[in-house]
């Protein structure tokens, strides 16, 4: 087991030795760099709906210098996406201080499965069957790779 | 299917990883080190590696859908731990590696649809 995981441990036992405020639990809470990982994922795909929307908005302006990306920032979608991108940044650097990048990567493509299936509901794009297997696939991947760890918080 | 966006989503995903990397390795030695000099040595590369990288999906995303463009990325899982056990001595699991594989592929099948 990697040795880098007893920060959450040792917050979580150093708050429950003196009277704790809903505050403070909620901190603790949002501090756990696993909660950490799903909310990253959570803003990622906004971030990617959000970039879609305004890169849609302005794909006429794609000529030229255009295949750069620069002329996205016509549109006020692609800023509410880069908003979403600093958010995300900032949760997943706190997420690699806590976590192995070779474990925290793997878990962190949940949103493989989280912008098609976003695509589907919002932005109308098709799901062909063969995307629904990869989906399936990612989804046992990623089981597979968090396996060991929740033994470990059933443990704790 | 022509050869320049292989060559721009090729770019876009080289960029990214170098990015994790550099970022992975900031965060680490901030644990110790703090937020000072050794910290910007490696956190302003990452920043510069994910700004490039995010500007070349951006104009990708001009031109195709976000369902299409976005899984080439997916090959990243498997770049990434990779390199993660090479270049930043990252213990690399049976597990780890056959989850990290599974991940690929269903990304892969996901982009290929």
């Amino acid at each position: 087991m990697p040795t880098n995981f007893e920060i959450s441990d040792h917050d979580t036992m150093h708050v429950a030795t003196r009277a704790v405020s809903p505050w403070q639990r909620f901190w603790t809470f949002l501090g756990n760099p696993w909660f950490q990982i799903a909310i990253n994922a959570l803003v990622v795909t906004a971030s990617e709906l959000f970039l879609k929307l305004g890169a849609r908005d302005t794909a006429h302006l794609a000529h030229g210098w255009g295949w750069t990306g620069f002329t996205g920032l016509a549109s006020i979608w692609t800023w509410l996406g880069i908003v979403c991108v600093i958010l995300s940044l900032m949760s997943w650097l706190y997420v690699l201080r806590h976590v192995p990048l070779s474990i925290a990567f793997p878990l962190s493509n949940v949103v493989h499965v989280l912008v098609p299936l976003s695509c589907w509901i919002f932005l109308h794009e098709l799901i062909s069957t063969r995307r629904w297997c990869g989906i399936a696939l990612v989804l046992i991947g990623l089981a597979v790779v968090a396996k060991p760890f929740s033994r470990i918080e059933e443990k704790l | 299917m022509k050869i320049l966006p292989f060559v721009l989503i090729f770019a876009a995903l080289i960029t990214f990883v170098a990015g994790q990397l550099f970022f992975k390795r900031a965060m680490e030695g901030s644990r110790s080190a703090g937020f000072g000099k050794q910290f910007a040595t490696f956190f302003v590369p990452g920043i510069v590696s994910m700004t490039i990288s995010f500007f070349l999906t951006l104009g990708l995303l001009q031109r195709f859908d976000l369902s299409y463009i976005y899984p080439f990325q997916g090959l990243s899982v498997i770049i990434v731990s990779v390199t993660a056990a090479f270049l930043l001595k990252e213990k690399l699991t049976l597990q780890l590696t056959i989850g990290a594989l599974l991940i690929s592929l269903g990304v892969v099948l996901v982009s290929l649809s």
